[in-house]
């Protein structure tokens, strides 16, 4: 059965509403995946208040979805006090930890809506909002999909999750600086054109991955400013599709000072580096509002 | 501006000399296009009116492309949050937009929409 997955939130960091972000969105990180009746929901960033007010037009019957968060910063997570079905009784969200007894999401999630922060206090939600985990491997069969996690390198850490059922795969990895973990750091600036070496476990964890969406939130030139801060280059971002036999890549996560055309242009760098390396990986770049049909 | 009886003489009063001439306003408006500018039919314009419209080759079809590489209802276009979006009803060629495939998408000025050998241009409307 085929993947339906759906951006409500691309922008990284801050939301950045505007005319200069009309195409691509300014809502912060959030993606819905759909696989039948069962409902994902990767990260909640601004982008989850609209996507909570579209499940409320959808249908009448109760919500129910899986929450995925790849880490707790502010713009994971901001959206999560206006998610409007959180506060219908009939609803139902589990949210996950990575290891078993691993309540730390549930706990921070609730923590931002302590009364220094916002009105609503997380005790008052109506919706059923449970805490649960992955399992002892990082791993658990949610309605016959297969999820897993995966350590990602982001100051405070974050995780990647995949999505795999009927041979289909969909990999969610935001967040994660995967230059600083390069074989050689260096090589992207002496020589930028030549192939980066993924280390071989996230290489795999991505492995023929029908859908990617990855934090590619800088530029070459941006990179070089904002090293250390979690983020990775773009162009890195196809090289893992690459050696990992991905399909279709979605750069995520765009950085909040690109306009559309900024976007616009790192994606044709993105792609003629992996048209430069004969590969038939599609790129593309995450945008609010548009829905892919993974089969 | 409207003359103030017991301010009029701090104000000045409004004489015929010098009231500031108001010009007539006109609000030009447009409405939302899917423009065809490749494949059979093309170059058109569709203004788009409704709350929802098919585009295909089937005869019914509100915008209708005469080529086999249309599914005969292959793409809707429905009213959202004050634009449009548009939708692949399971089309065989599917629905690209900017190159993309795409099962939907709220579009917005300027998108290309290409379904099988027609490509549009979406305007929004003002």
């Amino acid at each position: 059965m085929a993947f339906l997955v759906r951006f409500w939130g691309t922008r990284g960091s801050i939301p950045t509403p505007g005319r200069a972000t009309y195409r691509y969105g300014g809502n912060t990180s959030c993606v819905e995946i759909r696989n039948g009746e069962s409902l994902f929901i990767c990260d909640g960033g601004t982008g989850l208040r609209e996507l909570g007010v579209d499940l409320i037009k959808r249908s009448s019957a109760p919500i129910s979805a899986h929450l995925l968060f790849s880490h707790m910063h502010w713009d994971h997570i901001q959206g999560f006090p206006f998610f409007a079905p959180a506060y219908r009784p009939q609803n139902r969200f589990c949210i996950y930890g990575t290891h078993p007894g691993d309540t730390r999401f549930h706990s921070l999630l609730s923590g931002q809506m302590r009364s220094a922060y916002f009105p609503v206090d997380f005790s008052e939600l109506n919706a059923h909002v449970d805490a649960t985990d992955l399992g002892p491997d990082g791993a658990r069969d949610i309605e016959g999909v297969i999820v897993r996690c995966f350590e990602q390198k982001h100051p405070g850490l974050s995780y990647a999750y995949s999505l795999e059922k009927d041979g289909l795969k969909v990999v969610y990895a935001t967040d994660n600086e995967i230059d600083l973990t390069l074989t050689d750091p260096t090589q992207p600036v002496r020589e930028p054109n030549a192939p980066r070496l993924i280390p071989g476990k996230f290489i795999e964890f991505c492995r023929n991955a029908d859908l990617l969406i990855a934090d590619g939130q800088y530029t070459d030139a941006e990179y070089l400013k904002c090293t250390g801060w979690g983020h990775a280059r773009a162009t890195t971002v196809v090289d893992l599709a690459v050696q990992a036999g991905v399909r279709q890549v979605a750069i995520y996560h765009h950085d909040p000072m690109q306009s559309d055309r900024d976007v616009e242009a790192k994606i044709e760098v993105c792609r003629q580096r992996a048209a430069r390396f004969g590969s038939p990986l599609f790129v593309f770049a995450a945008r609010e509002g548009i829905e892919l049909k993974v089969n | 501006m409207a003359a103030s009886n017991d301010g009029g003489d701090e104000l000045g009063a409004l004489t015929a000399e010098n009231e500031i001439p108001v010009l007539p306003v006109q609000v030009i408006t447009r409405p939302y296009m899917l423009q065809q500018i490749r494949g059979p039919g093309s170059p058109t314009v569709h203004n788009l009116e409704l709350e929802t419209m098919i585009v295909g080759r089937a005869d019914d079809a509100e915008i209708r492309i005469g080529s086999t590489a249309l599914s005969r209802r292959h793409m809707r276009l429905e009213r959202y949050q004050g634009g449009y979006r548009a939708l692949d009803l399971d089309s065989s060629n599917g629905v690209y937009l900017n190159e993309v495939r795409v099962f939907s998408a709220v579009l917005r000025d300027g998108d290309t929409l290409q379904l099988g050998n027609a490509v549009f241009l979406f305007h929004e409307g003002k």
